[in-house]
């Protein structure tokens, strides 16, 4: 989810649910129960636009993201799958 | 009369064959030289090496945990404990072996159990993580396929937990290198090359408890498993000198 929002948001004005919801292959009610516990915990930043609200990556997000990487990399050179 | 010159051309086969017996004379001392300084420092020797072991287990086992703080892993989790055990396992055969050369210091048999059956733990984690990756990716019938199942009905508890130590590993490596072919990462494959020196140094141990007469299994085996966790300690210095430094911060 915050790879998407990362790597989507190439416009710099957040990414829709309806992007989010396709690159996520889930359900809308899942996905909204997930971008509020991200939003919540400050990693995703919550765009609220007219008609739809559009999500971000927080900086937050993105150190965690990083660090996210780092261990995933760690646990792939031991064979295992985070 | 003149005398015949003799000339003498090099042949090449010759030169190899010198060159062999070179090379397998200078072998054939220092292995001479390695077994003459065995009984001297080879207490010490596998001391050493068991306590680099017990160094790097830990800083996996560190390593590993703080992946678990910050991201809630539960393969970073399984990791974590596979590397206490087998740093604990470590320490114990390290204090044992301390023993024989500081004789004031009171080791039993069930001491030595105790390690080994750590180190086993240890490995039993390690494979496990693997055995549940392999689950949740459906490959359950590679996993029992592989997976052994064997009984032991009169052999010793020590030999029991060496060559279980052994199936562990055996299957670790069996996972890794599935796990290479996925994701075809260097370092996934140099693990694998770890996780088999280890293999090979705990079926060497458990050549050692058969063949009590050869010393040099002892050290070998010993050697052979540090050369492996050495190598295991590769994803450790790669993250330390990664961008992300141990306490998780950017």
């Amino acid at each position: 989810m915050l790879n998407t929002a990362k790597s989507m948001n190439t416009e710099g004005n957040g990414v829709g649910v309806t992007t989010l919801l396709r690159k996520g292959n889930m359900s809308y009610s899942r996905m909204s129960k997930l971008l509020s516990e991200l939003v919540g915990s400050g990693l995703l930043l919550e765009l609220n636009g007219e008609k739809i609200s559009k999500y971000m990556i927080s900086e937050k997000g993105s150190k965690f993201l990083a660090v996210y990487y780092q261990f995933e990399d760690f646990a792939q050179s031991f064979g295992l799958r985070l | 009369m003149r005398p015949t010159k003799v000339t003498t051309k090099t042949n090449p086969t010759q030169s190899y064959q010198s060159q062999n017996a070179a090379h397998f004379y200078t072998r054939n001392v220092f292995s001479i030289l390695v077994l003459l300084a065995l009984p001297v420092g080879m207490e010490v020797i596998s001391d050493v090496l068991q306590f680099i072991g017990v160094f790097v287990s830990f800083s996996i086992a560190y390593v590993a945990y703080r992946g678990v703080r910050r991201i809630h892993s539960s393969s970073l989790l399984r990791l974590t404990a596979a590397f206490v055990f087998l740093g604990f396992g470590f320490a114990v055969e390290g204090f044992v072996g301390l023993s024989q050369v500081v004789p004031n210091l009171p080791f039993s048999t069930v001491t030595v159990v105790a390690g080994l059956l750590l180190e086993t733990t240890g490995y039993f984690f390690l494979a496990f993580s693997h055995a549940l990756d392999v689950m949740m990716s459906k490959r359950i019938a590679v996993s029992v396929l592989i997976f052994p199942i064997i009984s032991f009905s009169s052999a010793q508890l020590v030999d029991i937990l060496s060559i279980l130590s052994f199936y562990f590993v055996l299957y670790g490596v069996v996972e890794t290198v599935y796990s290479y072919a996925r994701t075809r990462k260097p370092d996934t494959l140099l693990i694998a090359v770890g996780l088999a020196m280890i293999s090979l140094g705990t079926f060497v141990q458990w050549l050692s408890l058969l063949y009590l007469n050869v010393d040099v299994l002892s050290l070998l085996q010993i050697i052979m498993k540090e050369i492996g966790l050495l190598i295991l300690f590769t994803p450790v210095l790669n993250f330390t000198v990664g961008r992300v430094r141990l306490d998780g911060t950017v």
